[in-house]
C-alpha cells in the first residue's frame, strides 16, 4: 500500500514536473492528479462537535468536493476540545497524503502567537486548501443600552460591559484588543457567555454589548434587539456601508497594528487545512475541488437558505494571508499578551 | 388565546397522512439515535437535515422536531436496562431504572419511562401553548443570579440523596463538586487539574463519570457474583405487557409528581443557559426530597425513574419557545433545529406569532403528538427489549462494558476517557462495595459547572448585591426551606425509630 502510494506519488510530481502547474482539466496530467483520490477516503476533520456553524460549513463543502474529485469518498469525523485545538493538532499530526484535510477556528492564530499551551501545531507550513467565508468582526450592541453609537460608547465615563465566550477564546481576545487600541474606551470583559447566551443576556439589560461574526447576529439585528456600532475590517464596507471601520479611530501605530490582526481574521473564515507536506500538485487538485464546490451553484443556492455567507478565497490567497499575520513584530506580541490577560 | 388556530391545526395535522406519515419515520429514527450510546440524538439529526432540504417549510420542521423530541424517551431504554446512559440527559434516570430492572421490574421501569416521557412531553408542549402571550418576561426573569442558586438548590439534594450516610454523602459530593473543577478556569483561562492534558480541558465528561460509577461497578459486582439480577422462576424472559402497563399506571399514580416535575422541567428547557442535564437532575432530587419515604431511592423507586423523564421531555417544549420567538436556541440541540428552520424558510423572532401563529401551533402540537406515538411504538416492542436485559450474565458483562466503553470514548470523542473511566470505575465500585451513596458525586459533577460559571458572572454583573434580586430572595428561601425541612424529616424520623425501640 505504502509502496503504491509512493509510486503514485512519485508518478505525480514527474508528471507535474513536464507540465505547468496550471492544473487546469484536459490534460493528461491532470487527469492523473484527479485520479489520485479515485477509490480513496479522504477524512475530513471538524474541529467540534456535530451541529454548530463549523460543522454546518465543513459537512457542506466536504459533500460538494467530493463531486469533484471523482471516485473518492469523503467522510466526516468531529474531534472536538480544548476549543478547537484537539481539533487543529490532529489535522497537522496527520499524514501528508491528501487523504485527512479539515477546518478550525482561525482564531487559533491567537495562540500560536502567544505561543499557548496545547499548541502542536505551526499554521505557517500547513496545508491551506481554501477559504469559504469572510467572518467580518463587528461590535453588536443592545438597543436598550445607553448607548446610540461608537462615539456614546468612547465617551462613556464608566466602563462598558461586554460579554465574551471563555477567557483565552478567540471572541475574548477580539475584544481585549478593542480595549488596548483605544486607550479612553473603558471595556469590561465578562467571559463565560457561550452560543446564545451573550444575546439574552444583552436582552435582559445586563450586559451592553458584544464582539463577534456579523452574519450570526444577523437575526438579532432584524428583530430590533441590538445595532452593528463599529466594524473590525474594510470588508464590511459593501454589506454594511453605514457601519463605522475601527480604524478610522484608532490613533496609534500600534493600534492599528493589532486592527490588521482582526481585519486578518475578518478575511480568514471557515478555511479547509492539510497537514504539512501535502505534494505540491495533490494540494493543487484539492484547491480546485474545493474552488469548484464553493463555486457550485447548488452549494450557494443551499448556503443562502440556511443563512450562511460564502466568500470564496483560493489556498495560495489564505497561505499568504496567515503567514503575514503571524509575522508580527515583538512589541505587537507582547501589547496582544497583555490584552489576553487583562479583563 | 386563538383557540380556532390552536384545535384547527390539531386537526390538520392529525388528519393529514403524509405528516403523520413522516412523523411515523421520524419517531423509530429519533428513539434509535438516543438509544445507541454515543451517537444521540444531535447527530441524528445533523444526519437527517440533507434530507428535508427542499421539502415544505411544515413538513420539514414537523420531521425534524419530532425526531428531536423522542430522543430522550429512547435514551432511557439503555439507561433502565444495562445502567448505560445514552446522553447526559439520561444519567438520572440510571440510579433507580437500573435498579429496578435488577429487581426483576424492568418491564414496569421502562413502561413507567415511557409513560412519564409521553405525558411530560405532552404537558411540556401545553405548557408552551399556554405561555405564548406572556413568553418575553418569564424568559428573560432568570439570570446567571438565578442559575447560581438554582444550581446550589440542587446541590442542597446531596444531604436528602446520601440517605442514613449524610457524613458520607458529603464527603463524595464534594469530591465531586472537586471533579467538577478540573477543566479550565472560567475566570482566568488558565487550565485546573489537566496535568498537561487537553482533554481535561473541557471538563470530565458527565457520561464517562455516570458510567464509571454504574455501569462498571455493576458488572463487576455482576461477575463476581454479587448482585445478580432477579431472573424469577427463568421462564419469562420476554416482559409482559401488563408489568409495562403497569410501570405506565405507576406516572398516574403520582400524578402530583408528574405534573410538579414536567413544570420544573420545561421552565428550566424555558431558560437557556442551565442545560438539560441539570433538568434531569434537579426533579430526582426534588422527588426524592418530596417524597415520604426517601430511603426507597436509589434501590428502586419507580418516583425515580418518572421524575427525571418527565423533565427530559418537557424540557423540549420549553426550550422551543426561545428559539422560536427570539431566535435565541436554549441548548445546542435546539441551535441545530433553528438552524434548520432557517434553511426551510421559516423566519424565527418575535413576529412569528402574529405572521405564522399556524405553524407555531402545529409544531406545538406535534411536539405533543410525536410524544405520545414514541410511547405507543416503544410499549409495543417493550416485551422484546425485556430479552435483552435478562441475558445471562456471562453473555451480558462483556456486551455492556463494549457499549459502556463505546459510549465514554464517543461522548467526547476522545480515547482518554477509557483510562478516566477505570480510575472512576474503581472508585465507583469502591463506593458500592462498601455503601457510600454515589448519586451526591453525580450531582456534584453535574451541577459544579454550573453553579461556579454563573456564580463568576453573577459577580462581574451585580457584585454581592445580586443575592438581594427578587427571585434570588425567593430561591434563597427555597434553599434555607430545604435544609430546614430535611433537618426537622430527619429529626423526626431518628425520634420516631427511638420510640420504636423503646
Amino acid at each position: 500500500m505504502l509502496k503504491r502510494m509512493l509510486a503514485v506519488a512519485v508518478g505525480v510530481l514527474f508528471l507535474a514536473g513536464c507540465q505547468d502547474n496550471s492544473g487546469a482539466g484536459g490534460e493528461p496530467g491532470a487527469a492523473a492528479d484527479e485520479n489520485y483520490f479515485s477509490g480513496k477516503t479522504i477524512t475530513y476533520v471538524i474541529a467540534t462537535d456535530p451541529g454548530g456553524g463549523y460543522d454546518t460549513y465543513g459537512r457542506m463543502i466536504s459533500r460538494y468536493m467530493q463531486t469533484y474529485l471523482p471516485g473518492s469518498r469523503i467522510i466526516i469525523r468531529n474531534v472536538p476540545g480544548a476549543g478547537h485545538i484537539v481539533g487543529a493538532n490532529t489535522i497537522y499530526a496527520s499524514r501528508g497524503d491528501g487523504l485527512t484535510i479539515g477546518m478550525f477556528n482561525t482564531g487559533l492564530i491567537y495562540n500560536q502567537l502567544l505561543q499557548l499551551e496545547g499548541v502542536n501545531f505551526d499554521l505557517t507550513n500547513m496545508s491551506w486548501v481554501g477559504k469559504a467565508s469572510n467572518e467580518i468582526r463587528v461590535m453588536l450592541v443592545a438597543t436598550n443600552s445607553p448607548y446610540k453609537s461608537f462615539e456614546d460608547m468612547l465617551a462613556a465615563d464608566e466602563p462598558v460591559k461586554f460579554a465574551a465566550s471563555g477567557v483565552g477564546s478567540a471572541a475574548y481576545l477580539d475584544t481585549r484588543i478593542l480595549d488596548t487600541v483605544y486607550p479612553e474606551f473603558d471595556i469590561e470583559t465578562i467571559a463565560g457567555f457561550a452560543g446564545a447566551e451573550g444575546e439574552l443576556s444583552m436582552m435582559r439589560g445586563e450586559l451592553s454589548a458584544q464582539v463577534g461574526i456579523a452574519s450570526s447576529y444577523d437575526q438579532f439585528v432584524a428583530n430590533g434587539n441590538g445595532y452593528f456600532a463599529l466594524a473590525m475590517s474594510q470588508l464590511a464596507a459593501d454589506l454594511y456601508p453605514d457601519v463605522p471601520v475601527a480604524q478610522d479611530y484608532a490613533t496609534t501605530e500600534e493600534g492599528l497594528q493589532l486592527l490588521g490582526l482582526l481585519e486578518a481574521l475578518s478575511d480568514l473564515g471557515r478555511l479547509t487545512v492539510g497537514p504539512p507536506g501535502i505534494p505540491a500538485d495533490i494540494l493543487a487538485v484539492l484547491r480546485d475541488a474545493h474552488s469548484k464546490a464553493v463555486n457550485d451553484p447548488e452549494l450557494l443556492a443551499e448556503a443562502m437558505q440556511i443563512h450562511i455567507p460564502i466568500t470564496e478565497g483560493s489556498g495560495e490567497y489564505v497561505e499568504q494571508r496567515i503567514i503575514e499575520a503571524l509575522n508580527q513584530p515583538a512589541e505587537i506580541v507582547a501589547l496582544l499578551g497583555q490584552a489576553a490577560t487583562s479583563q | 388565546m386563538h383557540l380556532d388556530v390552536a384545535f384547527g391545526t390539531l386537526f390538520n395535522l392529525l388528519t393529514d397522512p403524509y405528516l403523520i406519515g413522516l412523523m411515523l419515520i421520524a419517531v423509530p429514527l429519533g428513539a434509535f439515535f438516543g438509544a445507541m450510546p454515543g451517537l444521540g440524538g444531535k447527530l441524528g439529526v445533523v444526519l437527517l437535515i440533507p434530507f428535508v432540504f427542499g421539502m415544505e417549510p411544515i413538513a420539514g420542521a414537523v420531521l425534524l422536531l419530532t425526531m428531536h423530541s423522542v430522543v430522550h424517551t429512547g435514551g432511557s431504554i439503555p439507561s433502565i436496562l444495562f445502567g448505560i446512559p445514552g446522553d447526559g440527559t439520561s444519567t438520572a434516570v440510571v440510579l433507580d431504572g437500573y435498579e429496578m430492572t435488577r429487581n426483576g421490574e424492568g418491564g414496569r421501569a421502562l413502561g413507567a419511562s415511557f409513560g412519564a416521557s409521553g405525558i411530560g412531553g405532552v404537558l411540556g408542549a401545553v405548557f408552551l401553548g399556554m405561555l405564548l402571550p406572556v413568553l418575553e418576561p418569564i424568559v428573560l426573569a432568570f439570570s446567571p443570579a438565578e442559575f447560581f442558586l438554582l444550581a446550589i438548590l440542587g446541590i442542597t439534594f446531596i444531604a436528602t440523596l446520601s440517605g442514613k450516610n449524610v457524613v458520607k454523602g458529603l464527603v463524595l459530593g464534594l469530591l465531586g463538586l472537586m471533579v467538577a473543577f478540573v477543566g479550565l478556569d472560567p475566570s482566568t483561562g488558565g487550565p485546573r487539574y489537566t496535568f498537561g492534558h487537553l482533554f481535561l480541558w473541557d471538563g470530565i465528561d458527565i457520561i464517562t463519570a455516570v458510567l464509571a460509577m454504574y455501569a462498571i461497578p455493576e458488572m463487576i459486582a455482576l461477575g463476581s457474583g454479587q448482585g445478580a439480577v432477579d431472573y424469577g422462576d427463568g421462564a419469562s424472559k420476554r416482559y409482559k405487557i401488563s408489568e409495562v402497563w403497569d410501570g405506565i399506571l405507576d406516572v398516574f399514580r403520582h400524578w402530583k409528581l408528574t405534573l410538579r416535575t414536567s413544570l420544573i422541567g420545561a421552565v428550566i428547557g424555558l431558560i437557556p443557559g442551565l442545560g438539560g442535564d441539570a433538568a434531569s437532575w434537579i426533579c430526582y432530587g426534588h422527588a426524592v426530597q418530596s417524597s415520604k419515604t426517601p430511603e426507597r431511592f436509589g434501590k428502586g423507586a419507580v418516583e425515580g425513574v418518572i421524575a427525571p423523564e418527565t423533565a427530559n421531555n418537557s424540557k423540549e417544549g420549553g426550550a422551543l419557545l426561545p428559539t422560536l420567538f427570539f431566535a435565541v436556541p436554549g441548548s445546542s440541540g435546539m441551535a441545530l433545529l433553528l438552524g434548520a428552520f432557517l434553511m426551510l424558510g421559516i423566519q424565527p423572532g418575535p413576529t412569528i406569532v402574529t405572521e405564522n401563529l399556524d405553524l407555531v401551533w402545529t409544531l406545538i402540537w406535534a411536539l405533543a403528538v410525536a410524544n405520545v406515538l414514541c410511547v405507543v411504538i416503544l410499549v409495543a416492542l417493550t416485551p422484546w427489549l425485556g430479552s435483552l436485559a435478562n441475558v445471562r450474565p456471562p453473555l451480558l458483562i462483556p456486551f455492556v462494558l463494549v457499549f459502556a466503553l463505546l459510549g465514554s470514548y464517543l461522548s467526547s470523542a476522545a480515547w482518554e476517557n477509557l483510562i478516566l473511566i477505570f480510575f472512576l470505575g474503581c472508585l465507583g465500585y469502591m463506593c458500592r462495595r462498601h455503601s457510600w451513596p454515589r448519586p451526591p458525586f453525580v450531582i456534584g459533577v453535574v451541577l459544579g459547572p454550573v453553579a461556579e460559571d454563573s456564580l463568576h458572572k453573577a459577580l462581574a454583573l451585580w457584585g454581592p448585591s445580586f443575592f438581594l434580586r427578587p427571585l434570588s430572595l425567593i430561591l434563597i428561601a427555597m434553599i434555607i426551606g430545604s435544609i430546614v425541612f430535611y433537618v426537622w424529616r430527619t429529626r423526626r424520623e431518628n425520634a420516631l425509630e427511638g420510640i420504636g425501640h423503646d
